[in-house]
């Protein structure tokens, strides 16, 4: 054995020994302060972990008519969703959409040619470098700009240098991933978003329900579409819900946002959908993804289960609703046939129950072009409370009492019915020359003379023939405030958005105070001169137009509706000023009208065994209707109101045909609307009572499913 | 001669009860990691797998033992060349070669998993570097200051090599390693104290040269000096917070794990914070956070203990190299662990270097085994003079 031992080899190994005993104690000491002096703040930090709550939708609620028909439903649909998280990347969502695409058809043609360029930049990582040069990006960073903002610069430069024919190299497979992804990316941290809810077939459903292991964030799921079982009928007032891939409508998102919407939530955008959006839209189930400090999932427990929206019952009588707007279409059409029409294209019905404000139907139709240039009739039943005509005589029933009120009648007054002839103005007069008469005479038959005698009467002017006439300007005023409170010109104070209060005219030369007191210068809504001539049928209280009945909580049970939450109770808005005795003159006024021999509409109405009341209108009008070339040219407005039995009124209706002829002789459209309608409320009610009758204990169940 | 033959079955028991240990503590945390193991790994039992390493490990030390290793001294060049041979194939990337994670460190062996040529490099590198040594003490007994350079350049320039090519896999971990062992080597070789503190200055000055060029001039940092993945490293450890990369993303998982074991732990297999690589690189991690600041110090004075029994041995042996190779094994086997539990415990960046005998690891294992084997031969190679008086 060699010996070959140095007396330094131990002395360098003792100290190489000593530095590893440093770099040992190094790691002691730091391995102290690691665990036991930050240890305490490290263990809370592993402790706490974040709660994120999350919401899943719930069906809306079901819209109900007065006799508990489904009007609106909500069909069940088979859906794809995805629910991406915090940290998803969009190679995350690429390979998700790559194998999606295997198992789903996604139509193509939502596809943007942005969505394309991403895609392929996402995929073609080379040439998309190629796009932008290092010495570009060199540049880019010669300005000074951060990291993040260079790549921002780089990407946007990237996109605007795709070509066409780059964008060529997309095949069809690859743009149903396009199609598809994008619905991936567009959803929100942690809220599930709908891949694809229309047309999922039973077989798609399944493939991916089997594959979810390998579709990490997709989920299959019910989705629910709104369905309107009665198609067309009183679809405008119904409204619409947004879209899914709309979302909250972006000038309310802070409202909905405040109320814990999530952004891709459908929810009413107009009408009752809207204006019931917070009974219709349920309550979410609450699941509480517990989430660690990077963000992923630890675990998702369920708060809440929700609870899908309340139900809506309407006031709505959807037969009587169905078979109005069926008379409505026939009688457009009967009058278009006849001739002399070229201007008519709508008509109006208001039907409620005067003692209550209830509506039974409400309906309105309008003769449009569609997208393939086809004339076709549209629901139009928006039309009754957002477009406001000259309604005509129809309003002589408020003249009358404004002039009870205003002292310049008296019962029983009688007046002289001649032409009037006023300096600067054409003659005024009826449509025939009366003699003297009293206000009964004067409202069955229409007279003209009477409401102008009354009007200035009331301006204080007098008249003498071939004299200028002078009256007081505020005589307007004063008119114009007992007429709104029939509720003629002011919001009738129905429970939907969107009411407008009609036109007034701006002009207070006298002539114009006449045509007012004849319901020929302002402008009402059909719902305005319902609301009116309920007025007049109940005694004299102005009663708040409702269209929602009661609130149901949701049931599990499909046929039963849930107890009621609230019921809507009727509203008066106020009373008129004038007396019941006044009153009285006006209703026996309107019943000579459909009774009597010599009434305008007695023709239409002396034979109804319901014994019905109303007034006639025919308003000079001008045109101002979809034919541009046809503005302002002279035409005829039909109304009528009127309400039955004329002594216990338990329905109230207004019938509204602008532009309806242009000359003599003319279709009565409003007569034979109003007692087609009449005569189908009376039907109903007759089929109602046998129906009860024979079966006291006719329940929901059998309504319903004698409907679908 | 009688006394030559009882002399070879001196066996270290010390060391051997130490290793023992070390077996044990690896299973049970090899154990505890496997819940915290990817899905796809969970139908391997690591624990058991790493008690078989162990005994193939056993083999290992056997066969080294049977070699004298002054048989090591005479064949040092050859295996310089035979590792030189595997890394050049690495380099040239000839069949069998394997790339995972941008590193081509790997041969495919058939049925026996990938082989990391530079694990078995490591300990070619000790046994050359010795013989270096060895033979230029004595040839110059009396070293000149100018020899002591000599000596320095001929172990630069047998070291260069391999680290170059290490360096091109790219693997950091591993240069380092081997950067250690020369240190360690330089160290016990003799050489001038006034050398080696100009070295360890000179490093000090580079060091700051480099960061004071990283803040002033970052362009030309960026574009000659390192890579953006290389700087990634040192922005994870020194700013975890603030870089959310991977690196940094490991440092802070492995603090949590680390820090809220606090000075008791958990307790067995309460683990509450997932780590990457829980049962190799992170090993370390699930100890300290299942038995707190006492089980990982525990664990550290276990390596501690073997170091000292090295040194031991190394002091005992009266050959000079016997002690070189002891000193070498010292400064591999203790960079590593330093390295180890210091990147887990935010000391050092982080580098994909397993904690030796405790990671799960064939072919780690194996080599630190060698590495064994190579001490327990010098000091079952050590006679102990009945009339050489104690030096």
């Amino acid at each position: 054995m060699k010996k070959r031992k140095k007396a330094q080899v131990p002395f360098r190994l003792n100290m190489l020994f000593f530095f590893v005993f440093l770099l040992f104690s190094a790691l002691i000491l730091r391995l102290g302060v690691v665990q036991i002096v930050y240890g305490e703040q490290y263990r809370k930090e592993v402790e706490r972990t974040e709660d994120e709550i999350v919401s899943t939708p719930v069906p809306r609620g079901k819209i109900y008519d007065r006799y508990h028909r489904v009007i609106v439903d909500n069909v069940p649909l088979n859906a794809i969703t995805y629910t991406r998280t915090k940290t998803t990347t969009p190679e995350d969502t690429l390979k998700v959409a790559r194998q999606l695409a295997k198992y789903i058809d996604k139509p193509v043609e939502k596809v943007t040619e942005r969505d394309m360029k991403d895609y392929w930049i996402l995929t073609r990582r080379d040439k998309a470098e190629k796009k932008v040069s290092k010495k570009e990006r060199k540049q880019f960073a010669k300005q000074g700009l951060s990291e993040k903002e260079i790549d921002q610069k780089v990407y946007k430069l990237t996109l605007e240098r795709i070509t066409p024919e780059d964008l060529k190299e997309i095949t069809k497979d690859e743009l149903e991933v396009i199609a598809i992804k994008r619905e991936l990316d567009s959803g929100y941290a942690l809220t599930p978003q709908i891949v694809k809810n229309k047309g999922v077939t039973n077989k798609e459903y399944a493939v991916v329900s089997e594959h979810l292991e390998e579709l990490p964030g997709v989920s299959t799921t019910t989705d629910w579409e709104r369905h309107y079982v009665y198609g067309n009928t009183f679809r405008s007032v119904l409204g619409n819900i947004t879209k899914d891939d709309e979302g909250l409508p972006r000038e309310r998102l802070d409202h909905f946002l405040a109320r814990d919407y999530s952004r891709n939530d459908r929810v009413g955008k107009s009408y009752i959908e809207a204006q019931y959006e917070d009974v219709l839209h349920g309550k979410k189930a609450k699941i509480k993804n517990i989430v660690d400090k990077s963000g992923n999932v630890i675990s998702t427990e369920q708060i809440y289960e929700g609870q899908r929206g309340k139900d809506l019952v309407l006031t709505i009588d959807i037969e009587l609703q169905q078979r109005v707007e069926k008379i409505i279409e026939e009688e457009l059409k009967a009058a278009k046939r006849s001739g002399g029409t070229p201007l008519l294209d709508r008509a109006f019905v208001v039907m409620m129950n005067p003692k209550t404000g209830e509506i039974l139907a409400m309906a309105g139709k309008m003769f449009t072009k569609n997208e393939q240039g086809k004339v076709e009739l549209r629901d139009y039943a928006l039309g009754t409370m957002t477009s406001a005509y000259a309604m005509g005589s129809a309003v002589k029933g408020a003249t009358v009492l404004t002039g009870f009120q205003t002292g310049v009648l008296h019962p029983n007054t009688y007046i002289r019915d001649e032409p009037l002839y006023i300096k600067g103005t054409p003659v005024k007069k009826s449509y025939q020359t009366m003699g003297t008469i009293n206000e009964l005479t004067a409202l069955q038959r229409s007279s003209n003379v009477y409401m102008f005698k009354t009007a200035i009467a009331i301006g204080g002017g007098k008249y003498q023939p071939h004299a200028p006439l002078s009256i007081d300007p505020d005589a307007f005023t004063t008119i114009r405030k007992y007429f709104s409170q029939f509720g003629l010109g002011v919001k009738t104070g129905i429970d939907l958005p969107n009411e407008i209060i009609g036109f007034q005219g701006t002009s207070k030369l006298p002539g114009f105070l006449l045509d007012l007191a004849i319901g020929q210068y302002d402008m009402y809504t059909p719902l305005q001169l319902a609301q009116y001539v309920s007025t007049i049928a109940n005694g004299g209280y102005r009663m708040k137009p409702q269209i929602v009945k009661e609130i149901h909580e949701p049931s599990n049970d499909e046929k039963q509706l849930g107890p009621v939450i609230s019921e809507f109770e009727p509203v008066v808005l106020n009373r008129i000023d004038m007396k019941t005795e006044y009153i009285k003159r006006v209703q026996e006024g309107f019943r000579r009208v459909m009774q009597e021999t010599g009434g305008t509409a007695a023709a239409f109405f002396a034979d109804a065994p319901y014994k019905p009341a109303g007034k006639t209108g025919t308003a000079q009008a001008f045109y101002d209707g979809p034919i541009k070339s046809k503005r302002n040219a002279e035409t005829y407005n039909l109304t009528l109101v009127g309400y039955a039995p004329y002594n216990d009124p338990e329905i109230a209706f207004s019938v509204v045909v602008p532009w309806a002829y242009q000359h003599e002789p003319h279709y009565p459209i409003n007569n034979k609307i109003g007692r087609k309608i009449l005569d189908t409320y009376f039907e109903l009610k007759k089929e109602r009572m046998n129906h009860d009758s024979e079966q006291t204990d006719s329940n929901l169940s059998t309504e319903q499913s004698n409907e679908q | 001669m009688e006394k030559d033959k009882l002399s070879q079955q001196k066996l270290d028991y010390n060391l051997l009860f130490i290793l023992f240990l070390m077996a044990i503590v690896s299973a049970i945390a090899i154990h505890s990691a496997q819940p915290s193991l990817p899905e796809k790994l969970q139908n391997v039992n690591f624990a058991s797998k790493q008690l078989q390493w162990y005994g193939i490990g056993i083999f290992v030390i056997v066969l080294t033992m049977l070699i004298d290793y002054d048989r090591f001294f005479q064949i040092a060049w050859y295996l310089y060349g035979f590792g030189m041979v595997l890394l050049l194939g690495l380099e040239l990337h000839v069949p069998g070669t394997v790339t995972l994670k941008g590193a081509t460190s790997w041969y495919s062996l058939p049925g026996m998993g990938n082989f990391q040529p530079s694990e078995l490099m490591k300990i070619f590198m000790i046994i050359v570097l010795s013989r270096i040594i060895v033979n230029h003490r004595e040839k110059y007994p009396e070293p000149t200051i100018q020899d002591d350079f000599k000596l320095l350049g001929k172990m630069a320039l047998t070291t260069a090599p391999p680290l170059l090519l290490l360096m091109k896999q790219p693997d950091l971990g591993m240069s380092m390693v081997f950067t250690a062992i020369v240190g360690s080597l330089v160290l016990v070789s003799g050489i001038r104290w006034r050398i080696i503190f100009a070295i360890v200055l000179s490093a000090i000055v580079v060091a700051a040269i480099l960061v004071f060029i990283f803040f002033k001039f970052p362009d030309f940092f960026h574009k000659y000096i390192l890579e953006d993945y290389q700087l990634n490293r040192f922005y994870g450890w020194l700013a975890p917070y603030e870089y959310s990369n991977e690196q940094g993303f490991q440092l802070i998982r492995s603090l949590l794990a680390i820090g809220s074991g606090e000075l008791y732990g958990k307790g067995y297999k309460n683990l509450d914070v997932y780590l990457p690589e829980p049962h190799t690189d992170f090993i370390f991690g699930i100890i300290a956070e299942q038995f707190g600041f006492i089980g990982a110090s525990v664990v550290i004075s276990l390596f501690f203990l073997l170091v000292y029994r090295m040194i031991h041995i190394a002091l005992e042996s009266h050959d000079l190299y016997g002690s070189y190779l002891c000193a070498g094994v010292i400064g591999m086997i203790t960079f590593q662990v330093f390295q180890n539990v210091g990147m887990t415990i935010g000391l050092l960046p982080i580098t994909g270097l397993p904690l030796p005998f405790i990671s799960y690891g064939g072919s780690s294992l194996a080599t630190y085994m060698l590495a064994i084997g190579i001490v327990l031969n010098v000091r079952s190679r050590t006679k102990k003079f009945m009339f050489s008086s104690e030096d």
